[in-house]
C-alpha cells in the first residue's frame, strides 16, 4: 500500500527542485525502505546499470556527436541560408525561416534542444534585426524546434522502441508526416498572424542563382538524412550503426568536404556530445528502475482500470490520454515520461485496436509539445538561454504556436493515415 | 565558517581536476564507440565477416563515458530539475531549500555508492563478459576474459564522482547562506542539457 505513494512523493520532489534522475530513485527507494523491502533497493541499483547497458539506445549519443559536429562544422549557417531563399520572401519572411530550417535540421539532429542552441542563437538576433519582436522570434524558435525529435532521426523515439520493443524505422517513418505538419501549421499560423500583428514585411525574393548557391551550400548537410534514413530503410545498417555511419559522415564533410571543422574542435565536440548523452543515459537508466517500482506497485493495473472505468470509447479515451500526457509533459521529460508511461498506457489502447506505431507517435508527439510547457519545458528553458529572456516570458509568447500543435496532435490522433501510411507503404506495418 | 569555505574551494579543486580527467577520458571513450561500430560496419559489409566483440565493446565504452561525463553535466548544473517554486523564495529559504535537495541526493548516491560496491566485487562481478578479451601475454598469444566487474566499475565511479560533486555543492550552498558566495572559486559555465534526447 505505501509503495504506491511513489508518485506523489516523486511529484513533491520535482516541484522542490530535486533533479529528475534523483527524485526517479529518491521517491522509490524511500518507500521501499520504509516498507522493509531494502532488498529491492539492489534491484533499484541493477535496474539503472541495465537500463543503461543497452546496444539500441546507444543511437542517442551518436546522433547527439553528429549534431554537434555539423553544428561545429558551421552547418547550421547554411541550413538557414537555405531556407532564407526557399521562404524569406514570404511575409513574416524571416518566421518561415525559422519553421522552414528547423524542419531541415530536424532530419539531421533528433533532439529539440540541440536544434535550438543551433539555430537560436543565428536566427533570433537576425530576426529582432528586422524589427520582430524578440519574445515573439524566441516563441517561434522554441515552436519549430520541437519538429526536431518527430521528424526523424529522433532520440525520443529511439527510447520508446527501446522501452516497447517497437521498430525504430517504423517509427522514424510515421514521423515524418506529423513533423511536417507541425511545420506547416506553424507557417500558416504566422502568415494568419503576420497582418494582424504586422510582422515585418518580406525579404526580396532570392533569384535562381541565389537559391542555387544557397542550396549548393547545404547540399551535403541536408544528404544526411537520406544517406541516415536510406540505410535503416533498405536493412543496410541497424538504427545504432546508420548512427555510427552518420557520425562518420559529419565528420568527413565537415572536416574535407567543407573545411569548417579542425582537428582541433574534435575533443570540445565530443566532450559536449558526451555530457549531454551521460545525462540522458543516467536519465534511462534512473527511470527504467522506477518503472520496476511502478510495477510492484501494480501502478499499470491501478492506471488502465482507472483510464477504463471512465470510458471503453477508444476515441474519448485518445482525447483523455493526450490530456494526461499534455499535464505529465509539463513535469516530466519526455524520456522518463516514455519510459515510465509507455508500458502502462500503449497496452491498453493496443487492446482497444489502436496501431501500437499509432500510439507511440501520438505519445511521441504529445511529449514533446510538452517540452514547450513550464513548469518543466526543456526548450524553453534552452530558449531562455539562447535569448535572454525569462522563461516566463517566452512561455506566454508560445501560447498561441502552442495551441495550434495541440490541434495537430488532435488530427494525428484521429487520422492515423497521417503517422501509419508511411510504415505501411515501406512495408514495416500491414 | 572559513573552515566550510576552505573545504568548498578544496573539495572544489580536487572535482574540477578529477572531472577534468573524466571529461578527456569519457570523450576518448566516445570517439571510441564510434571507430568501433564503423569498425563492425566495415567487417560485415566489406570484409563479409561479422565480428564478435564490436557490440559488448561499444556498450562497455558508452558506460564508462557515461559515468566519467554525468558528474561534470551535474556540477555545472546541467541536471534538470524544476526551478519555478524555488524562484518564488527568498534566497536565504531558496539556499536552504537547495541544500536539502541536495542532502537528499546525496543520501541516494550513499545507498547507491554501498550497493554498487558489493555488487561490484561481488559475485556478478566475477563473471565474464561474454566476447571482450584483452591480451594477457605480450606475444598476444594468450587472451584473457574481462570480468563483468570492469564493466560495473563505470557506474561505481560514477556514483563516487557524483557524491563529490553533490557535497562540494553543498557546501558551496553553506558558504552563500552565509555571505561568502564572492570567496568561492567560480565553477565555469552553465550547461542547458536536460535529458539530452529531447
Amino acid at each position: 500500500m505505501i509503495l504506491s505513494l511513489f508518485l506523489p512523493l516523486f511529484l513533491v520532489f520535482l516541484v522542490l527542485g530535486l533533479p529528475v534522475v534523483f527524485g526517479l530513485l529518491a521517491a522509490p527507494g524511500i518507500l521501499l525502505w520504509m516498507n522493509g523491502q531494502e532488498r529491492d533497493l539492489v534491484l533499484l541499483y541493477r535496474n539503472v546499470f541495465e537500463g543503461m547497458n543497452s546496444f539500441p539506445l546507444m543511437a542517442i549519443p551518436f546522433f547527439m556527436l553528429a549534431g554537434e559536429l555539423m553544428n561545429r562544422g558551421g552547418i547550421s549557417l547554411r541550413i538557414v541560408g537555405f531556407a532564407q531563399a526557399m521562404v524569406g520572401h514570404f511575409r513574416g519572411g524571416l518566421a518561415q525561416v525559422n519553421v522552414v530550417d528547423s524542419m531541415l535540421f530536424a532530419g539531421i539532429s533528433g533532439s529539440a534542444v540541440a536544434d535550438v542552441s543551433a539555430l537560436g542563437s543565428i536566427i533570433i538576433p537576425q530576426m529582432e534585426k528586422k524589427g520582430y519582436p524578440r519574445p515573439f522570434a524566441a516563441a517561434i524558435t522554441a515552436a519549430s524546434a520541437i519538429i526536431g525529435p518527430i521528424i526523424p532521426p529522433s532520440g525520443i523515439m529511439i527510447i520508446y522502441a527501446y522501452v516497447m520493443g517497437e521498430s525504430v524505422a517504423a517509427l522514424f517513418l510515421a514521423g515524418i508526416v506529423p513533423g511536417i505538419l507541425i511545420g506547416v501549421a506553424l507557417m500558416i499560423t504566422i502568415t494568419l498572424m503576420a497582418n494582424r500583428y504586422n510582422l515585418p514585411q518580406a525579404m526580396p525574393r532570392a533569384t535562381w542563382r541565389e537559391a542555387g548557391a544557397a542550396g549548393a551550400a547545404a547540399f551535403w548537410p541536408l544528404l544526411t538524412p537520406v544517406l541516415l534514413m536510406g540505410g535503416i530503410l533498405t536493412g543496410v545498417f541497424t538504427p545504432t550503426e546508420a548512427a555510427a555511419v552518420t557520425v562518420g559522415y559529419s565528420f568527413i564533410i565537415s572536416l574535407f568536404v567543407l573545411k569548417t571543422l579542425t582537428l582541433h574542435d574534435v575533443p570540445g565536440v565530443l566532450i559536449r556530445a558526451g555530457l549531454t548523452s551521460s545525462v540522458v543515459m543516467l536519465l534511462v537508466g534512473a527511470a527504467m528502475a522506477f518503472k520496476t517500482v511502478a510495477a510492484l506497485a501494480h501502478t499499470p493495473e491501478l492506471l488502465a482500470s482507472t483510464l477504463l472505468s471512465l470510458t471503453d470509447n477508444p476515441l474519448l479515451l485518445l482525447l483523455l490520454v493526450n490530456l494526461l500526457l499534455f499535464i505529465v509533459g509539463m513535469f516530466l521529460d519526455a524520456g522518463p515520461a516514455i519510459i515510465i508511461l509507455g508500458p502502462i498506457l500503449a497496452p491498453i489502447f493496443t487492446q482497444l485496436g489502436v496501431d501500437p506505431v499509432h500510439f507511440a507517435i501520438v505519445m511521441v508527439v504529445n511529449l514533446t509539445v510538452g517540452l514547450l510547457t513550464p513548469p518543466m519545458g526543456l526548450v524553453l528553458f534552452a530558449t531562455s538561454a539562447v535569448s535572454g529572456l525569462r522563461v516566463e516570458v517566452i512561455a506566454r509568447a508560445v501560447l498561441p504556436f502552442l495551441a495550434v500543435e495541440f490541434l495537430v496532435i488532435l488530427l494525428i490522433t484521429y487520422i492515423p493515415a497521417l503517422s501509419l501510411t508511411l510504415p505501411r507503404l515501406a512495408g514495416f506495418l500491414n | 565558517m572559513g573552515l566550510i569555505l576552505g573545504l568548498a574551494n578544496g573539495i572544489g579543486a580536487v572535482n574540477a581536476a578529477l572531472l577534468m580527467l573524466g571529461r578527456w577520458l569519457g570523450a576518448a571513450c566516445l570517439g571510441l564507440m564510434v571507430v568501433v561500430i564503423l569498425t563492425q560496419v566495415f567487417f560485415r559489409y566489406v570484409m563479409d565477416n561479422a565480428l564478435p566483440w564490436p557490440e559488448e565493446a561499444s556498450r562497455f565504452l558508452m558506460l564508462w563515458s557515461t559515468g566519467l561525463m554525468a558528474p561534470t553535466a551535474f556540477r555545472r548544473g546541467g541536471f534538470v530539475a524544476i526551478d519555478m517554486l524555488v524562484r518564488l523564495f527568498p534566497n536565504g529559504l531558496a539556499t536552504v531549500l537547495s541544500i536539502v535537495m541536495l542532502s537528499i541526493s546525496i543520501a541516494v548516491l550513499w545507498v547507491a555508492l554501498g550497493i554498487g560496491w558489493s555488487e561490484t566485487t561481488g559475485i556478478g562481478g566475477r563473471f565474464a563478459l561474454d566476447s571482450l578479451r584483452v591480451p594477457a601475454s605480450l606475444d598476444l598469444s594468450v587472451w584473457a576474459k574481462v570480468p563483468k566487474a570492469a564493466m560495473m566499475s563505470a557506474m561505481l565511479v560514477g556514483v563516487v564522482l557524483l557524491l563529490l560533486v553533490a557535497i562540494e555543492l553543498v557546501l558551496r550552498n553553506l558558504c552563500i547562506l552565509t555571505g561568502r558566495l564572492h570567496r568561492l572559486n567560480e565553477i565555469p559555465e552553465t550547461i542547458i542539457l536536460g535529458s539530452g534526447a529531447e
